[in-house]
């Protein structure tokens, strides 16, 4: 699949802060791409850069293949982290003004704005004017904002932030429909929520770098570190030569759970044959670490949980 | 609003002239005591009753009728008659020392409150009135001559153009009209400015303007703004105009006599606002202008020159500071830091108009009116003034020239500033700051 936005060795600066060191992604057609990161690592910085809104002092961005150029804002949507419409503007003249800022006929913009009101069954609402709305429903407004031109690709900067959960899952739908009509979006957020149901591809930004890209999988198979979960009726021995750390809890269901480090001549070959020696063995499995954790870890430099099993929070370890 | 605007903006400011001028709602009558003196022809004013008995009274007259006032005779012991004032029985006392009245040199006036300049030169022209018909009783004059002495006329200035055509001119017309359409000029531009700059804070604090910049450069956004507004600003001045001209044609199509035409005068008049003006000035230009002389001489006016440097220098004016507003508009993050930018750069226009005052009183052709006429950020105030006096061609290119040249100087710098501060939030910016994002 053809990257339709991909910037190369991008690099930024404010002064003496680099807010993006030589960032490298590309975003496939018809895929999501999530930019993790804390706040402040340098997210909105390469987002606004992706948007055209400033450009890189050193590296390049591609869009379709092209350098990146003002004229490519056309076939995009934007959609800033902090929103505002104009107040006194009716959702309807707010609406076309956007199409038609992003080069939409007078006659095609008025198709999309009916088109996508109907939709979101907001016709009613199309003479109001935003300050006479609520705030949910201004938010659904300025998503639209964004894809009623049709863009091929979404830049959404914290898109689920100020949205209350039912709005969040709304504009979760929405977005996966655009995937799912062969649009990219790229979005960044802070928040784990989404992220994984979401996200074909992630990367994690963290002090104006690139610090982990791949696929969800990808990522997660790549932070596995070795870490298994058995199942018992009853408490078992492990034999201790095998096993570096092991930890057990009694699930309210009467079983017996055992998280278990294996040492890396390990295959899970050999720890299912061991566990089986231990005893009724009713349960087996790895456990790869959320993107939560990967992330927790990689900006924190934190090390992952697993690694210290004493102090594990088993709702992380079972959210796997 | 387009529309009724501007008849509410002049319908203010005439009201705010009418109460100026005509204004003293002081109803009370004041009475003063005038001293004895020797003859005083004519006098039926003052009673001879003497004493503490104040009956006989009568207003002093006044051109302007400004002053309710009721002259008394004065006690003759000048303790009682100090006494009178103090205790507040009269409001004053004109002391005229000179019994002969061949001077009034040492007239005092004795009062608990000092009046105001305006009062204080009433009295001082009655008194001086007086004199000079005592003088003429004098040397043996009747009455009735004394009055035909009287001129009542004034100087007519005629004006010669190079071809040789006479025409009737006035200069307290000429200043009246200068000084409106200045004040119009500092009025707009502070109006429109702010609209600039109120919708480029708007856009930046809902964050609009992140969606408009991807696809719009900054600076094609601030030019559009500014170009925006003015056109606002155009069709309500053409609005005005065909107003303006409905209204005029009105007036001459139904006719009226010798009354004054003040709705016409005030409104053109800057009264309230001109320290320099007072309203014995404004009097005067209004008695001297009836509306017998007034519709020659608003016919002799050179409209066509008036308009095209009204319209040429409120643009240009406007357009130099409005781009100084936007950048403004998108450096702050709130309306409260506004103020800091504001004043300077407001202050050179409140200067222009100060200057513009004294040049439409005193010499629309002077060195000072030459100076700020050419100066840009003063010019579209003060080439304003001087444009119903004629000013040459030559004088009115270099000017304009000078004025938009500053005007696409200044936006590259404002556009400059806009691109980086309708992007930075935050902390409110320092000079220094808006100087490291032009450079």
């Amino acid at each position: 699949m053809p990257n339709v936005i991909e910037t190369s060795s991008v690099f930024k600066a404010y002064g003496e802060q680099i807010v993006s060191n030589n960032i490298s992604l590309g975003v496939a057609e018809g895929t999501i791409y999530g930019l993790l990161g804390p706040n402040g690592a340098g997210k909105t910085t390469l987002i606004r850069m992706l948007a055209t809104i400033t450009q890189p002092d050193r590296g390049e961005i591609r869009f379709m293949g092209e350098l990146l150029r003002e004229k490519h804002s056309q076939k995009m949507g934007y959609m800033p982290e902090e929103r505002g419409l104009y107040k006194k503007m009716t959702v309807a003249d707010q609406l076309l003004f956007f199409a038609e800022l992003r080069g939409f006929s007078k006659k095609d913009a008025r198709t999309s704005v009916k088109k996508w009101l109907q939709r979101l069954d907001m016709m009613e609402w199309a003479k109001k004017k935003i300050e006479e709305i609520s705030k949910g429903m201004a938010q659904k407004v300025q998503f639209v904002s964004c894809v009623l031109h049709n863009p091929q690709l979404l830049i959404l900067d914290e898109p689920f932030s100020g949205f209350d959960p039912v709005n969040a899952d709304l504009i979760k739908d929405l977005i996966l429909e655009q995937r799912n009509q062969g649009h990219s979006i790229i979005f960044s957020t802070h928040r784990m929520d989404n992220v994984e149901s979401l996200c074909d591809q992630l990367s994690i930004i963290h002090n104006g770098e690139k610090v982990l890209d791949g696929t969800i999988s990808e990522i997660r198979r790549r932070h596995f570190k070795g870490v298994f979960e058995l199942g018992y009726h009853n408490p078992v021995f492990f034999p201790p030569r095998l096993i570096q750390t092991s930890q057990m809890r009694e699930t309210n269901d009467g079983k017996y759970t055992y998280t278990i480090q294996t040492d890396s001549a390990f295959t899970p070959q050999d720890l299912l044959q061991e566990g089986m020696k231990a005893g009724e063995l009713i349960h087996f499995s790895e456990l790869i670490p959320s993107i939560h954790d990967i992330f927790v870890e990689t900006v924190a430099g934190s090390k992952l949980e697993s690694e210290k099993l004493g102090s594990i929070h088993p709702s992380k370890l079972l959210a796997s | 609003m387009t529309f009724l605007g501007p008849i509410l903006m002049v319908g203010f400011y005439a009201s705010a002239i009418y109460i100026a001028t005509k204004g003293s709602d002081d109803k009370r009558i004041k009475n003063v005591y005038v001293s004895q003196m020797i003859p005083i022809i004519n006098d039926t004013l003052l009673s001879n009753s003497i004493g503490n008995n104040p009956t006989k009274t009568k207003h002093i007259e006044t051109e302007s009728g400004l002053l309710n006032t009721r002259l008394l005779l004065a006690p003759s012991n000048k303790d009682s008659a100090i006494e009178h004032v103090k205790q507040g029985t009269v409001d004053g006392w004109i002391n005229i020392g000179d019994c002969d009245f061949s001077t009034i040199d040492s007239t005092n006036y004795y009062t608990l409150q000092t009046p105001s300049m305006i009062e204080m030169d009433i009295l001082n022209k009655w008194v001086q009135n007086r004199a000079i018909q005592n003088a003429y009783s004098k040397l043996g004059l009747r009455e009735s001559q004394i009055d035909s002495l009287k001129s009542k006329g004034s100087i007519i200035t005629k004006e010669l153009s190079k071809d040789g055509n006479i025409s009737d001119s006035s200069s307290d017309l000429k200043s009246g009209i200068g000084f409106g359409l200045a004040f119009l000029v500092y009025i707009f531009i502070f109006i429109y400015g702010s609209m600039v700059m109120r919708s480029a804070m708007e856009e930046k604090t809902n964050r609009i303007v992140e969606i408009i910049v991807s696809s719009v450069k900054p600076f094609h956004l601030m030019m559009g703004k500014i170009l925006g507004v003015a056109a606002v600003g155009l069709t309500q001045f053409i609005a005005w105009i065909v107003l303006a001209i409905a209204l005029l044609s009105g007036i001459s199509y139904f006719g009226f006599g010798q009354q004054k035409i003040e709705p016409l005068t005030t409104s053109n008049m800057p009264g309230t606002m001109g320290n320099t003006l007072s309203a014995q000035q404004f009097e005067s230009m209004q008695s001297t202008v009836d509306a017998h002389s007034l519709m020659a001489l608003l016919g002799n006016l050179p409209y066509f020159q008036i308009l095209a440097i009204f319209l040429l220098f409120f643009i240009g004016g406007y357009l130099l500071y409005s781009s100084f507003f936007a950048a403004i508009g998108a450096a702050v993050n709130e309306s409260s830091d506004v103020q800091q930018f504001m004043f300077p750069i407001s202050l050179p226009l409140v200067f222009g108009f100060i200057i513009a005052q004294s040049v439409a009183l005193k010499s629309p052709h002077g060195t000072l009116a030459k100076i700020f006429s050419m100066f840009p950020l003063t010019s579209p105030v003060v080439m304003v003034v001087r444009a119903p006096f004629g000013v040459p061609l030559s004088e009115i290119v270099l000017s304009a020239s000078i004025l938009f040249a500053s005007f696409f100087l200044m936006v590259w710098v404002s556009g400059r500033i806009y691109r980086i501060g309708i992007l930075s939030y935050g902390k409110k910016p320092t000079w220094k700051d808006l100087w490291k994002w032009i450079r």
